[in-house]
């Protein structure tokens, strides 16, 4: 075994060095001849790269050179590559975006579809058997986010606090506990089994609960729409390969014969353009919120 | 962060070499998997598996396999090792104390085979023991993680890994603890809460960075270790009664009194095949409209409700419908230590139906059901005569149930007597091919009828006849049961139908052979029929032929159309049971109704609706109610308002 994990950490470390040294010859509007996208993994990055083999080979042929996927275990990763040029585009959040324009001048390419849209919302759950009817009744209570640094898990559900008025400080001034979970699964399960009085949390985390426990779990409030996650491009990225490559990832949105690719892509239903405005009003949150100035 | 990216892992064309970090994504990764689980994806009823910490998976299987009798000792073993694995990475110590106290129980027992020892006095006592270290064992592994997290608090990323892993172990206990103690279950909840939320903020890109809060994290800790400690330390012992189960009996606010659930081992899996098999009820072929068939619906609700059934299986929504879906199989069917592979369940175990435990393991393939009225006898090894025979056997004796009322044993009987096989065009009436079937299958058609010396001069068609569906309706034993000894006389097997057997994989009582070709390959070997690689392959093309069938499987992923139509079938049955003075079995259907919304009903595709769904669930749940406390007027009341919500719903309720 420890050969195996030595082995692949040279693995690791030639591509990273192959990708930059490619890299180094692309900046500016130049073309590469290597394109690189990074994927963001939270769970198998082996088996991702496996998936997106395909799309690879696909885009490949839409852009008439040679594709290399990347996998980054955090956003982080996928940020810190656009900006230093190891990768051409890559996957994140919308406020992960907005800190990447910020910090590294990237710009949104496409936006992605679920369930027929490219915006998704947090909500505020409680246990149905609380008492708890809106965010009003939540003063003086506990309340579970995911992190700090989180759009659907912290950013939105705060907001529509601040939106309705109840909260003007900081978020301890109308909360009597704030928790970070960690991650939607806890914040969630932390309300069902009544370790805090509510969850703010992106809606999906709801399902997250099994069948038999969902019923005693309701939503009381929902945020503004977030608009879902977004591909990325790095600063300077030649607008001929950007406009390539969305055309050819716009294309799998139509019933044919590369429709099928979607599912190694997030599973998303398609994709649409995007433009920097789109993520206005996450700037305007993350501004208040100082994740950006 | 900055300065120091995590590392990216590159795709090779043509190789797709990838690694195995510990990468850890918060904000996307539910967003995406959950995504799949809406209320307008497809999900037709699929139960995702839990997930675990292996270290708390491989604690909650040993715990349901060491109450098992016989105890599957080799499964023991190989979950001992995985915790013990884990504990050696974070406290070698530990793992050896631990190695040393379990590894002479498993080093006998799990060597003697599935067949499991024969002493069970001793089983019992390996089995405590063994239990007893692992929850010690496990346990430590927790506070080793929560050590590692305290000694690495000021290093984000490992801290919380550590941590992490310590809570993802705790779900090992939870169970158990949530029920008989649901006082410190808060406590311990909030203290993870607690925990997490101390641990701090790595930040991103150099912003929102947050310090740990020491105070808080130690305090956090301090609660979580004095209650492992004190209920699953060093000192841990089981209760000399009652199951193996890890039960907090040394916390203050222990309920003595609490009754712990069934819960059955991760790797276990009941959802039903997707796509869902095609059922062809013989009435519904022929047009008869369903409201004629009272006793064929009173037998549908039966075979779908797990209300037929005693614990632990009613509690865990076992129905026949759940091996035998749509009356077929369910090839993905699994429950750990009582499946010897997919597909297939002991159903004379000690988890089921302790009274008629036949104390060893013997797994069997669960058989399509279809055309079962043509099939008899019953059972494997055919020891019913009568199906009546068989379904009492399997209420009563295999899955705990009550003495099943005759009127109900009368619809099961009867909406059993109506699964057809799948109508399949490449057979005459007499069983034989059509002059169309292909030449490959109209050699194997010779080579089935030819006579081998191997087989007493038989031929395959002289047991399994065409003429008589592929039956000779007999027991023989071929051979392919380990019988209880040298000169044993109890491998005779019931004469299977090769109808539509295309379609219910594997193969065997004991689903050992994975494809028909294996079944051939099998006999050829076996009875050293001569038969060349080309005939071999003649003769599996022929009983894929005969075993064939037109649309095997439904050609829609959304099942809850179907679900809705068939639950307004099983309440047909209403005003005829109410006629008969059998109330109960009114109470019966209302409550699997209730029961089978609730399950079906995040498959909705138009969330709206699911409002719906919850008002008829809830009509039916106050009609069993009302029927228990004798008010028929209720009752007739709600069933109307139950009727007229699906009539006014039903084009929106799929």
């Amino acid at each position: 075994m420890s050969r195996f994990i030595h082995f692949t950490n040279i693995t690791i470390f030639l591509a990273c060095f192959l990708a930059l040294a490619t890299g180094l010859h692309s900046a500016g509007g130049r073309e590469p001849a290597t394109f690189r996208i990074v994927f963001i993994a939270y769970e198998n990055p082996n088996q991702l790269l496996e998936n997106v083999g395909p799309v690879v080979d696909y885009l490949e042929q839409a852009l008439n050179r040679e594709v290399r996927a990347f996998v980054a275990t955090d956003y982080a990763g996928v940020v810190e590559a656009l900006r230093n040029r190891t990768a051409d585009v890559g996957f994140m959040g919308p406020l992960q975006y907005i800190m990447a324009h910020t910090q590294a001048g990237a710009l949104p390419l496409l936006g992605e579809i679920y369930n027929g849209k490219a915006t998704y919302v947090s909500r505020i759950f409680v246990r149905k058997d609380s008492g708890i009817k809106n965010p009003e009744d939540l003063r003086g209570k506990s309340i579970a986010f995911v992190d700090p640094i989180s759009s659907s898990g912290y950013m939105y559900p705060l907001n529509i606090f601040r939106d309705a008025g109840l909260l003007k400080g900081p978020p301890e001034s109308f909360f009597r506990r704030v928790y970070f979970a960690g991650g939607d699964e806890q914040s969630i399960r932390a309300v069902y089994h009544g370790f805090v009085d509510a969850a703010g949390i992106g809606q999906y985390s709801y399902n997250l609960l099994r069948p038999e426990e969902r019923d005693e779990v309701i939503s009381i409030a929902e945020s503004r729409t977030i608009p879902s996650h977004c591909l990325v491009a790095r600063k300077g990225l030649a607008s001929r390969l950007t406009k390539a490559l969305t055309t050819a990832l716009l294309a799998l949105n139509e019933d044919g014969e590369h429709h099928h690719l979607l599912k190694y892509l997030y599973n998303v239903d398609g994709y649409v353009k995007v433009e920097h405005e789109t993520y206005s009003e996450v700037e305007a949150i993350a501004k208040a919120y100082g994740f950006v100035k | 962060m900055k300065g120091t990216p995590p590392p990216l892992y590159s795709r090779r064309r043509d190789r797709g070499r990838g690694h195995n970090p510990a990468g850890r994504v918060i904000l996307r990764a539910l967003f995406l998997m959950t995504a799949f689980a809406t209320p307008s994806s497809v999900q037709a009823h699929v139960v995702p598996p839990e997930e675990f910490h292996p270290v708390a998976e491989s604690y909650r299987r040993l715990i349901f396999l060491v109450n098992l009798n016989p105890v599957p000792w080799d499964l023991v073993a190989s979950d001992v090792g995985v915790i013990s694995t884990h504990l050696a990475g974070i406290d070698p110590a530990a793992t050896n104390k631990f190695r040393t106290s379990v590894e002479g129980d498993l080093t006998v027992l799990a060597g003697r085979g599935e067949a499991g020892p024969p002493d069970s006095r001793e089983s019992r006592a390996a089995a405590r023991r063994v239990f007893t270290h692992t929850t010690r064992a496990t346990a430590a592994t927790l506070l080793a993680y929560l050590e590692s997290s305290k000694a690495q608090l000021e290093d984000h990323r490992r801290a919380r890994t550590a941590a992490d892993a310590a809570r993802q172990i705790w779900a090992g206990f939870e169970h158990e603890v949530r029920r008989s103690d649901p006082s410190g279950f808060m406590e311990v909840g909030g203290a993870w809460l607690e925990l997490t939320s101390a641990l701090g903020s790595p930040g991103f890109l150099d912003y929102g960075s947050a310090p740990p809060v020491r105070e808080e994290f130690d305090a956090a800790v301090g609660t979580i270790r004095s209650y492992i400690l004190a209920n699953f330390g060093p000192d841990y012992e089981p209760d000399i009664e009652g199951p193996l189960l890890p039960l907090p009996v040394w916390s203050p606010t222990y309920d003595t009194e609490a009754v712990i659930p069934p819960k059955l081992p991760p790797g276990s899996n009941l959802n039903k095949q997707l796509p869902r098999p095609r059922q062809i009820l013989n009435m519904a072929e022929r047009g008869v409209d369903e409201g004629d068939t009272t006793l064929i619906a009173l037998g549908d609700m039966a075979f779908d409700s797990p209300y037929i059934f005693g614990d632990p299986a009613r509690s865990l929504q076992i129905s026949c419908n759940t091996c035998h879906n749509k009356s077929i199989t369910n090839p993905g069917f699994v429950v750990p230590g009582l499946s010897a592979r997919a597909g297939g369940v002991d159903v004379s175990n000690s988890f089921f139906a302790p009274h008629a435990n036949n104390g060893h393991a013997d797994s069997l393939d669960i058989p399509d059901l279809r055309g079962i009225r043509f099939t008899a006898p019953y059972g494997r090894n055919g020891r019913f005569s009568s199906l009546a025979e068989f379904v009492r056997n399997v209420i009563v004796n295999e899955f705990n149930g009550p003495e099943p009322d005759p009127t109900l044993m009368d619809g099961m009987i009867a909406y059993m007597n109506e699964f057809d096989f799948l109508p399949n065009p490449n057979l005459q009436s007499d069983g034989w091919l059509v002059a169309s079937a292909s030449a490959q299958a109209r050699r194997g058609e010779e080579i089935f009828h030819r006579p081998f010396d191997g087989m007493g001069g038989k031929s395959c068609a002289s047991c399994h006849i065409p003429e008589s569906n592929f039956l000779d309706h007999r027991r023989h034993d071929i051979g392919s049961v380990m019988g209880s000894g040298p000169h044993s006389r109890d491998g005779a097997l019931d004469t299977p139908t090769l109808l539509s057997a295309k379609y219910s994989a594997p193969y065997f009582h004991d689903g050992s052979q994975p494809t028909l070709h294996d079944v051939t390959q099998w006999f050829n070997d076996r009875f050293s029929l001569g038969l060349s690689d080309r005939e071999q392959h003649d003769l599996t093309a022929y009983v894929e032929t005969v075993s064939d069938g037109i649309e095997a499987y439904e050609d829609t992923m959304h099942t809850l159309e179907a679900e809705m139509e068939e639950f307004s079938f099983f309440l047909s049955t209403f005003e005829y049971l109410r006629k008969i003075g059998k109330g109960h079995l009114n109470a019966m259907t209302f409550q699997t109704i209730a029961l089978e919304i609730h399950a079906h009903k995040w498959d909705i595709q138009a969330a709206a609706y699911l409002p719906v769904l919850n008002h008829m669930a809830a009509l039916m749940e106050q009609a069993v109610d009302a029927q228990i406390s004798g008010d028929s007027g209720a009752v007739e009341s709600l069933v109307a308002e139950y009727r007229q919500a699906y009539e006014k719903n039903a084009d929106s309720l799929k």
